[in-house]
Order: C-alpha cells, then sequence, then structure tokens
C-alpha cells in the first residue's frame, strides 16, 4: 500500500518536473527570441515571500524612542538613545522593563516569548529583536 | 520567575480587559502594588512561592473566567467571550455535579 502510494507520487513527481523545467526555461528562450510575448501574469506568478515588511532600523529605534520617552517611570529622558540600557541608564526595574517589553509588544502588533523578552534589557536589544521579527508592523 | 508571573498577569489582563482603557489600566496598577508590596520577598521561600502561586491563579482566572459585558437596549448585555474564556460541555457538567466549577477548591484565597 504504501509503496504503491510512494511509486506513484514519484511517478507523478517525475511526470511534473520537466513541465517544471520548462517553465523555467521559458523566459530564457525568450529572451533570446524578442518577438515572443509572455504574458505579465506569468512572471508575476514567482512570488518571493522572504523580503521583510520593510521596516528599517531608524523607525524601529524611533518607536521604541517615542515609547520610551512617554514612559513615566524612566528618570532621566536625557540619557536616552539608540544604546540606553534599561537598568543602568534609564533607571527602570526588572518590573518596568517587563512594562516597558510589552509595550514594545503591542507597539509592533507581536508577542515575544517569555525567553527572549527576558533578554530585552536595552534599546539596541530592543531594535534589533524587532528586526528579526518578520511579522512586526 | 517572579518576571514572568507578572508578564502573564498583565498579559491576562490585556485579554480580559481588551479595549476597556481605564479598567485595564486599573489592573495594571493593581497588579504592580501587588507586586512591589512583595518585593522583599527572597526567592524561594515559602512566601514567596504562595505569592507566585497566587498571581498564576489571579491570571488564569482573568484569562478564562472573566468576560466583558457591554449593555445594549434594556437589560440585556453582550457578552464578548474569547478563545480562552473557560468552556465546559455536558460531559465537564455531569461529571463536577455537586461541586464548583473550581473543583472544590478555594481560588485566590487571601
Amino acid at each position: 500500500m504504501f509503496r504503491t502510494a510512494l511509486l506513484r507520487s514519484a511517478r507523478s513527481a517525475v511526470r511534473a518536473a520537466p513541465r517544471c523545467q520548462a517553465s523555467i526555461a521559458r523566459p530564457a528562450r525568450a529572451f533570446a527570441q524578442p518577438k515572443q510575448i509572455i504574458p505579465a501574469a506569468y512572471v508575476q506568478a514567482v512570488r518571493s515571500y522572504a523580503s521583510s515588511a520593510g521596516l528599517s532600523q531608524d523607525e524601529v529605534q524611533g518607536r521604541i524612542m517615542d515609547l520610551l520617552k512617554n514612559f513615566d517611570k524612566v528618570q532621566d529622558a536625557s540619557k536616552l538613545n539608540g544604546e540606553s540600557h534599561f537598568h543602568n541608564d534609564l533607571g527602570l526595574d526588572s518590573l518596568d522593563t517587563v512594562e516597558v517589553v510589552m509595550a514594545i509588544e503591542e507597539e509592533f502588533s507581536i508577542e515575544i516569548p517569555d525567553k527572549e523578552a527576558d533578554a530585552i534589557h536595552s534599546v539596541k536589544q530592543a531594535v534589533e529583536y524587532i528586526l528579526r521579527q518578520p511579522d512586526a508592523h | 520567575m517572579a518576571l514572568v508571573a507578572y508578564r502573564n498577569l498583565l498579559r491576562s489582563a490585556r485579554i480580559a480587559f481588551q479595549g476597556d482603557a481605564n479598567v485595564l489600566s486599573a489592573a495594571r496598577v493593581e497588579v504592580r502594588k501587588n507586586f512591589e508590596s512583595n518585593r522583599h520577598l527572597q526567592t524561594g521561600t515559602e512566601e514567596f512561592q504562595k505569592q507566585i502561586a497566587h498571581a498564576e491563579e489571579v491570571a488564569k482566572f482573568l484569562r478564562e473566567n472573566v468576560v466583558q459585558g457591554e449593555a445594549t437596549e434594556g437589560d440585556n448585555y453582550k457578552i464578548r467571550i474569547h478563545e480562552h474564556t473557560e468552556r465546559g460541555d455536558n460531559e465537564d457538567i455531569k461529571k463536577n455535579k455537586g461541586k464548583t466549577t473550581l473543583g472544590g477548591t478555594k481560588c485566590c484565597s487571601s
């Protein structure tokens, strides 16, 4: 039973393969023969899902810093920059840090797992984490 | 550990009081107040464990057993039941016959 299924799928894969190759080869041939017109949709059919949401580092950093600026427990806002450490520079305690990380979650509509959230102690770490998240926006 | 409990509680409050800024901020202040009042507790002591367990219970309760109701016309309320709301089926009800939904344990004892 399993073997027949396997053979069948292998056979269909073999049958599908040349078709696949043909579709890849086609634009190349079209390049050689400029008279042949390729429908535009044909080219668009190959989509790339790998691109990020397009958040730039400056944008992420700016939004996180705005958020911290409005956080009333930040004791010395003048020390706020891209490298600020939540505890050492901004005078936030561990509970405040949890709140800041939660606020960052809300800002970028993501949920940060406990383990990663515990590792975020500075603006720089937060920015780096957000930039690694494809679904942050 | 306490931080995980704190985060868990804030998450639960966010789920339970979604869109209700007044209650949500009140809940956050209350959570913070309770954590501040236990700040002196040493990690690993019995009292510490008890307070953490209490925090986890409150978080669970907020998440599963609190629903928001919005008054509509007359005496009607529109209840917002979400994915985390505890839902029993008929079998559950038969199983716990004679007991409370908490299975006879006292919740959130303080």
